[in-house]
């Protein structure tokens, strides 16, 4: 080892605290980094191999009825490589050992081999017999929730008939990596379950012989799909087709985008916070290092070494700290990325879900902290190598400083000068650690605010818009009359109908396929609520938007958009847009039910109904729901409440973790190393204070008050810079499926601010104990 | 004249421990200082005088033996008790000035003027250590080596301490600004009676004082009282 290096070493280990809080801001800045790259590389890669093998399809249609011989003519449209029908319906099941049912999504096997797309994964078992029609796959996760096996039976409520299913096997599939019943939020695997039968079964129970009711389409690789997507449209308008839609927009396919979203959002803005503090840090201490080692640089290049010899030498410093960090850092990330893809596999239903990360992001990764290293040193650098030797050998002038009109002026005391100039002395360093300060508070608010935003995503999406206790949702419509036999069922206080249409908006060049609502004007339990949270009652003809779909449309309240049913007679209708409204989840639109039913011309009918329950007769209502006919699904709005806390006490608290402890790391690091080059700048300074009879709490105050005024500055400055990195977040997490609400509670500013400042003292109090050890005697005798 | 036995330092040892090596800075001293009285310590380097004069401050501990000032054990303090000594009673004045760069001149003198009990104003002490009143203003950054060696005194001396401790005044300073700044001690040393203590390793210099204590390996080797003090300006080395 040469003995420049060794100077280096012991250098490092001289100063290692420092080093190692610098090391730790860049690792936190790497590991974000590899944690959001690899995630989501590992979720693309994983769901793009799954899909692969499964042959999952590009474009789905879902049909009334469709005769069987219309495959021929799907399969000759320009651009189709191959076709898959279906059969697709729900069902409620009635499962033993729990009181309120559950819905299955039951989806057809080809009773002639493998199907050609959309591949079950079996896990466990074998496929059902044709020849036995009670057979059935159901989805790995709900067979997990409720143990049941091969050989396990199910009670179900098919096509309103009560039947004992036999399980024979448990499958993952394609389209339901991420599962959700119909009007869910989030996955509850005890209550919703794909349940695979054979087309043969599902075809006697639904009344499909010879026919289909979804189609799934995959295309060629050169194929436009909208193209596709119009013809298919066409083919099926005569048979009662809901619309075709591409892969983007089929549930489980957008939910995993809306994460892969939120992972690429999350390392654009985080890593660059870490390591743009590091590099402040690095240029903190080495222009410290450089400042204290002033002589040993002129001796240095006295000796013989060259300019660049020397500058490598510091240079080398700073990069030594930024490889550490990387290295941990790395570490760091792949074990919270194992934990991330602990997390999803939980929450998404993969059969293989490796964590990997390409060398490249490995690379990257250390590059850009070398790169914070360098940028961070360059500066300090850039003196070593241009200090001529002579003048480096005399000590530096001192630091000059001034007085201001407003301080010293005044009556305050001496040490409080001391403070103010020394603030006003170093205006770069001072501002850097306010900002570093900041940036922490800044990152703790954007970490905590995400409880705030699902809060108010619960408040309004369950206590003001949807209030109901559950939805009954039917396969077929249904004369609204039956509203009567549901208002009559054990347990219901209030009913309400629902019609639900696919149509198609349009406006001007935009135009979207959406789920139409129609509601009761006087609906009281499901409720649209404005943009000042204020009940809204629908018009008595007009359209209501989202404010997504309304963004998405480009409308405003006054425009005319063209509402095309995609079922029934398909007579589009021109209809004013006459409120807009707010949601968190999904795009909606909304008009009275008999408007709806005149759009489509028929009498009153209604998809599904909204209940309010008497909570102690839940069991009598569950028990009658169970057994009712033309039931598809149930949706129990407290239940779903429960399994939206639950998930997201899960994996929010998760990731608040981690945040709060990089965005600690941070604050820690910005104030010890602050702190600790005052302390080196000033020890002799404060060590004469001692000599002249001041306590060590008094110069403690002297030095840690100068970190105290910074750190307040900086409080408030972070709890802006935290709105904006919401704002940011929100931004960047912001799809159709699902936007973050922009709330951040006075609390969480609070904690924020809380937590740094206690970063700030915690650093402050391992500055002081240095300081109340100095030794008088020694540091006096010392030449600076 | 007699004076009155301020500090009596008593069988005093200081023993460094570096890994294995141990140091005698102090093997055994004994001295008794009269109130207000001008003592100059002289002798080579290491041979003891800045650890006497350090003990004596109440910086530094002693190995063994005791250094009473007034009725006070100064070996028995603790270090807040200690701390509490050198704010009200000790001056210190350094080689190196040891001025705070981010105040004034005057502001420098106004920090222990802050804390002190008893405390002259800083302009005072300023004008009783000689800097003229147009660079009470200024920085140290701003002032030549003798004028913040003359801040150094004036920040000493602004609390009418009972002991003025000197530790190489004028080690940096050329013989003109040295003679000047040795003035400005003796005046003070009259002018408010503190015991005073100064290290030098400049023997002219022990003309001034009442007593020269020569200092070698650790031991006093002699003293010398001088019977008329002979003032700075006389002097040239």
């Amino acid at each position: 080892m040469t003995m420049l290096n060794r100077k280096l070493r012991r250098d490092l280990w001289r100063l290692r605290t420092q080093a190692v809080a610098i090391a730790a801001v860049m690792a936190a800045g790497v590991a974000t980094l590899v944690l959001g790259m690899g995630a989501y590389q590992s979720l693309e890669e994983t769901r793009a191999a799954y899909y692969d093998r499964q042959a999952f399809a590009d474009i789905f249609a879902s049909v009334r009825r469709a005769p069987e011989r219309l495959r021929d003519e799907i399969a000759a449209i320009d651009g189709v490589a191959a076709v898959e029908t279906r059969i697709v319906d729900g069902a409620v099941l009635d499962i033993e050992g729990m009181m309120e049912p559950a819905s299955a999504r039951l989806v057809s096997l080809p009773d002639d081999g493998v199907a050609l797309l959309n591949r079950v994964y079996v896990r466990q078992g074998r496929t059902p017999d044709p020849e036995r029609p009670d057979e059935v796959v159901v989805s790995e996760a709900f067979a997990v929730a409720h143990g049941l096996e091969p050989g396990a039976r199910l009670a179900a409520i098919i096509g309103g008939k009560r039947r004992t299913l036999q399980i024979v096997g448990t499958a993952l599939s394609p389209e339901f990596i991420y599962a959700v019943a119909p009007g869910a939020l989030v996955p509850d695997d005890r209550r919703f379950a794909v349940v695979w039968m054979s087309r043969r079964a599902l075809a006697a129970a639904f009344d499909q012989d010879g026919a289909f009711s979804e189609v799934s389409v995959k295309l060629l690789a050169n194929a436009r799909a909208s193209a596709v997507v119009e013809a298919l449209d066409d083919i099926l308008a005569g048979y009662g087709g809901l619309g075709a839609f591409e892969r983007k927009d089929q549930q489980s396919h957008a939910f995993l985008d809306s994460e892969l979203q939120q992972q690429r959002a999350m390392s654009m803005i985080l890593p660059p916070i870490f390591l743009i503090v590091a590099a402040f840090l690095v240029n903190m201490t080495l222009s410290r290092l450089v400042a204290l080692e002033r002589e040993q640089v002129g001796l240095l290049k006295a000796l013989g070494y060259g300019a660049y010899e020397v500058g490598w030498h510091y240079l080398k410093f700073a990069l030594a700290i930024a490889l550490t960090g990387a290295a941990a850092g790395l570490a760091l990330g792949l074990w919270l990325g194992h934990g991330l893809a602990d997390l999803y596999s939980r929450f998404f239903h993969f059969p293989f879900l490796i964590f990997h990360i390409d060398a490249s992001v490995f690379a990257g990764a250390v590059l850009v902290s070398l790169f914070a290293a360098l940028a961070g040193a360059s500066l300090s650098v850039r003196a070593v190598v241009r200090l001529p030797a002579a003048v480096a050998m005399q000590a530096p002038v001192p630091p000059g400083y001034r007085r201001f009109a407003a301080v010293g002026a005044g009556r305050l005391s001496q040490s409080t000068v001391m403070i103010v100039r020394h603030i006003v002395r170093w205006p770069a360093r001072s501002a850097f650690t306010v900002i570093g300060i900041a940036m922490s508070v800044a990152v703790l608010v954007a970490a905590l605010f995400s409880q705030d935003a699902i809060e108010r995503m619960i408040d309004l999406t369950f206590y003001r818009a949807d209030r109901q206790d559950a939805t009954i949702g039917f396969s077929v419509e249904r004369p609204l009359a039956t509203l009567a036999d549901i208002a009559r069922l054990p347990g219901v206080m209030a009913a309400e109908p629902v019609r639900a249409v696919a149509v198609r908006l349009s406006l001007g060049p935009a135009s979207r396929r959406i789920g139409l609502m129609g509601r009761p004007q006087e609906s009281d339990l499901s409720q649209l609520v404005d943009s000042d949270d204020r009940a809204l009652r629908l018009p008595e003809t007009g359209l209501v938007l989202t404010d997504m779909l309304a963004g998405i449309l480009d409308a405003e309240v006054g425009d005319t958009v063209t509402v095309e049913p995609l079922e029934g007679r398909r007579r589009a209708r021109e209809v004013p847009v006459t409120a807009i409204v707010q949601n968190y989840v999904g795009l909606g639109a909304y008009m009275e039910i008999a408007a709806v039913n005149r759009l489509m011309g028929e009498g009153l009918q209604m998809t599904a109904a909204n209940i309010k329950l008497d909570p102690s007769a839940a069991a009598g209502f569950y028990g009658a729901v169970k057994v009712m006919p033309a039931v598809s699904s149930v949706g129990l709005q407290s239940v779903a409440l429960q399994t939206l806390r639950k998930t997201m006490a899960e994996n929010i608290l998760l990731m608040t973790g981690v945040f709060t402890v990089l965005a600690m790391i941070i604050a820690v690091g910005v104030a010890y190393n602050s702190a600790r080059i005052q302390l080196s700048e000033r020890a002799r300074e404060l060590v004469s204070l001692r000599v002249l009879g001041f306590t060590k709490d008094e110069v403690s105050w002297i030095l840690l008050a100068e970190l105290g005024l910074l750190t307040l500055a900086a409080l408030p400055l972070g709890c802006v810079l935290g709105y904006g990195l919401a704002l940011a977040m929100t931004e960047g997490f912001k799809t159709e499926l699902f936007r973050v609400p922009l709330v951040i509670e006075r609390s969480t500013y609070a904690w924020s601010a809380l937590a740094a400042a206690a970063s700030a003292i915690g650093s402050a109090f391992l500055v002081k104990r240095r300081l109340d050890s100095l030794d008088l005697v020694a540091v006096l005798k010392s030449r600076e | 004249m007699q004076r009155e036995t301020v500090i009596s330092i008593e069988g005093l040892t200081k023993i460094y421990r570096s890994g294995d090596v141990e140091v005698h800075a102090l093997r055994g001293v004994d001295l008794s200082i009269g109130a207000g009285e001008f003592l100059v310590l002289l002798g080579p380097s290491g041979s003891g005088k800045s650890t006497l004069v350090n003990i004596v401050g109440g910086l530094d501990k002693p190995t063994s033996g005791r250094v009473i000032f007034k009725d006070h054990n100064l070996t028995a303090l603790d270090e807040t008790s200690m701390t509490r000594f050198r704010r009200d009673h000790v001056g210190f004045v350094f080689q190196f000035y040891n001025l705070v760069p981010s105040l004034t001149a005057w502001e420098n003198v106004a920090l222990i003027t802050e804390i002190a009990r008893n405390p002259m104003s800083p302009s005072a002490a300023l004008e009783l250590a000689g800097l003229p009143a147009a660079r009470h203003d200024h920085f140290p950054a701003q002032l030549s080596g003798g004028e913040q060696q003359r801040v150094a005194i004036a920040r000493a001396i602004a609390k009418r301490p009972e002991i003025l401790l000197c530790d190489e005044p004028t080690g940096a300073l050329d013989s003109a600004t040295g003679i000047r700044v040795l003035e400005a001690l003796a005046k003070v040393n009259v002018e408010i009676g503190a015991t005073t203590l100064v290290i030098t390793h400049n023997a002219a210099i022990g003309a001034m004082a009442d007593r020269v204590i020569y200092f070698a390996d650790g031991h006093v080797s002699r003293i010398v009282a001088n019977d008329v003090r002979q003032p700075a300006s006389s002097m040239r080395w």
